[in-house]
């Protein structure tokens, strides 16, 4: 479904990504692990056409969409849940799901994913009309969670979904993407929170300084001795 | 009561009844460049240009094709809205592409320039002539017992109209949403798949739009000429200025305060000394609250 191939990106003249190389098949969970730095975030800010990259290919679907603006590539059928969120902060909660349906004009096809988005999440539909930049950390992540599935993606690209939250609702929004996969979604979720995400994972990529250095599934990984050593803690 | 007391009270009516006409230009004035500014972050000062652009189109669709005034006031919005579509996809589009930190100075640069050339334009093309109507409607209206000339009651309800289809377009239409979308966080608008790049065009030409129309509505009271554009320029700069920047509903309300302000300082201390006292309150109002009357955190054009 996502093919990235050589892809290679960054900050003027700082490049973040070396060759990162990774693959999503339909109905995949995969993720994308690493420490601080590493270039997740640049990696997903890349496949979604907020950062132009400097090299390689992006493949979604069979087309090439390197380079395409951001706009494009929602279009394509990927959504991008970034780390920052990028909530409408002044605007309820019911107006920012249904600005994640911009792209889609059957009102019918909006309604119906509202209806699923308010069951997926129900405190969104209890706050329905309250303005998005009064929400708690928790329910912000939900909103925009929320508004990513508006639009009918194919794939999801989530970013740091547990920052800033507390271990509850952490697992709460865990339990959320679990969910989701299970209803078929195929998602990319890009985590410092190694342990829990490898336990709702198919498959992990790890990311080292711009590079891919390891790559299985998620249950090898978890045994892994180098991965436990360094991003688990355990010996 | 005696007779002066009567004078003094018919004297504040009219203070207020001109002020609040004129409050209406300038909060549709006002409007055009808080929306450039929110959602483009443009300081825009070459807005007066398309104000006389306005003008200069009511007044060749009105006196030399010889349309009705509707019409007329149609054909201004259009070529206004136009010209400001026009000048986003010539200008402000490419500078976007070049510049990153510095863009609200070089933007800022480019509309100054761009307000020179423009008016230098309009004197060679249509001379340093004035180019005015004695009247669109010969007729006028009893307000409060007062006689005011059509024009100018109608130039007001332009205003209002204008400012409430901006209201429902923002609020109700999908692009109007989508303007307000980039306002608040251009990713997220980015994100969720609006095509900035339109939107800009858009909203520069809806800007564009409103200063026309002022321009072409008022064209009985100030005609056309190729520096006309300078006083509202900077009567709508003072309003967004005192009510937020960035903030169209704070906009409207300065207007009104602007414009009564402006004609009750006229009758106190005499002409000459409005605009002192205008820019005194500025001041005053800069030093004790920077972020404007209706100013906020959140970043947004209409909420």
């Amino acid at each position: 479904m996502l093919e990235v191939e050589n892809l290679q990106a960054g900050y003027n003249r700082l490049q973040v990504l070396w060759d990162v190389s990774l693959e999503i098949r339909q109905g995949e969970f995969v993720a994308l692990i690493g420490a601080n730095g590493a270039g997740k975030s640049t990696t997903l800010r890349a496949i979604a056409g907020m950062l132009p990259p400097q090299g390689g290919k992006v493949r979604f679907m069979g087309e090439e969409i390197t380079g395409q603006p951001a706009h494009r590539i929602c279009q394509a059928g990927i959504s991008f849940i970034t780390e920052e969120l990028n909530l409408f902060q002044a605007m309820s909660v019911e107006e920012n799901l249904l600005l994640g349906a911009y792209l889609c004009r059957d009102r019918k096809l909006i309604k119906t994913n509202l209806e699923n988005v308010f069951g997926f999440f129900p405190v969104l539909a209890e706050r329905k009309k309250q303005l998005a930049g009064t929400l708690s950390g928790g329910e912000r992540r939900m909103l925009a969670l929320g508004r990513g599935l508006m639009s009918n993606p194919r794939l999801l690209l989530i970013d740091e979904p547990s920052l800033g939250l507390a271990p509850i609702v952490v697992l709460t929004v865990f339990r959320a993407l679990q969910a989701l996969h299970q209803q078929g979604a195929t998602l990319l979720l890009v985590e410092q929170n190694v342990t829990n995400t490898l336990q709702i994972t198919n498959r992990a990529y790890l990311l080292e300084q711009g590079k891919i250095t390891l790559a299985a599934p998620s249950s090898d990984l978890l045994e892994n001795q180098y991965l436990k050593e360094t991003y688990l803690g355990r010996r | 009561m005696n007779e002066w007391d009567d004078m003094e009270l018919a004297t504040l009516q009219d203070l207020l009844m001109t002020g609040f006409l004129r409050g209406g230009l300038y909060a549709s004035m006002a409007v055009g460049l808080a929306l450039v500014f929110g959602v483009m972050n443009i300081c825009h000062f070459a807005h007066g240009e398309y104000y006389v652009l306005g003008a200069y189109g009511a007044f060749f669709a009105f006196v030399t094709a010889g349309f009705n005034p509707i019409l007329s006031l149609l054909v201004a919005s259009a070529l206004s809205f136009l010209a400001g579509a026009v000048t986003e996809k010539l200008l402000f589009y490419p500078l976007r592409q070049r510049s990153k930190g510095e863009w609200i100075m070089n933007a800022f640069l480019l509309t100054a320039g761009l307000s020179v050339v423009l008016q230098s334009s309009y004197r060679v093309f249509f001379g340093m002539k004035y180019r005015g109507i004695t009247q669109y409607w010969n007729t006028s209206f009893q307000i409060f017992g007062m006689r005011v000339p059509a024009d100018r009651v109608i130039a007001f309800l332009i205003a209002l109209v204008a400012i409430a289809g901006l209201w429902f377009f923002l609020k109700k239409t999908r692009s109007g949403r989508a303007i307000r979308a980039v306002s608040q966080d251009e990713n997220g608008a980015r994100l969720v798949g609006i095509n900035l790049d339109r939107i800009q065009t858009l909203t520069f030409a809806l800007g564009s739009m409103l200063a026309g129309l002022g321009g072409a509505s008022m064209l009985s009271l100030s005609p056309a000429y190729p520096f006309a554009g300078n006083k509202p320029l900077i009567a709508s700069w003072f309003v967004v200025t005192i009510a937020g920047l960035g903030n169209v509903g704070g906009a409207i309300v300065g207007g009104f305060i602007v414009g009564i302000f402006e004609s009750v300082s006229y009758f106190f201390l005499g002409s000459g000394w409005q605009e002192v006292a205008s820019l005194l309150l500025l001041i005053l109002l800069l030093l004790f609250k920077p972020t404007g009357l209706f100013g906020t955190q959140i970043k947004s054009v209409w909420e």
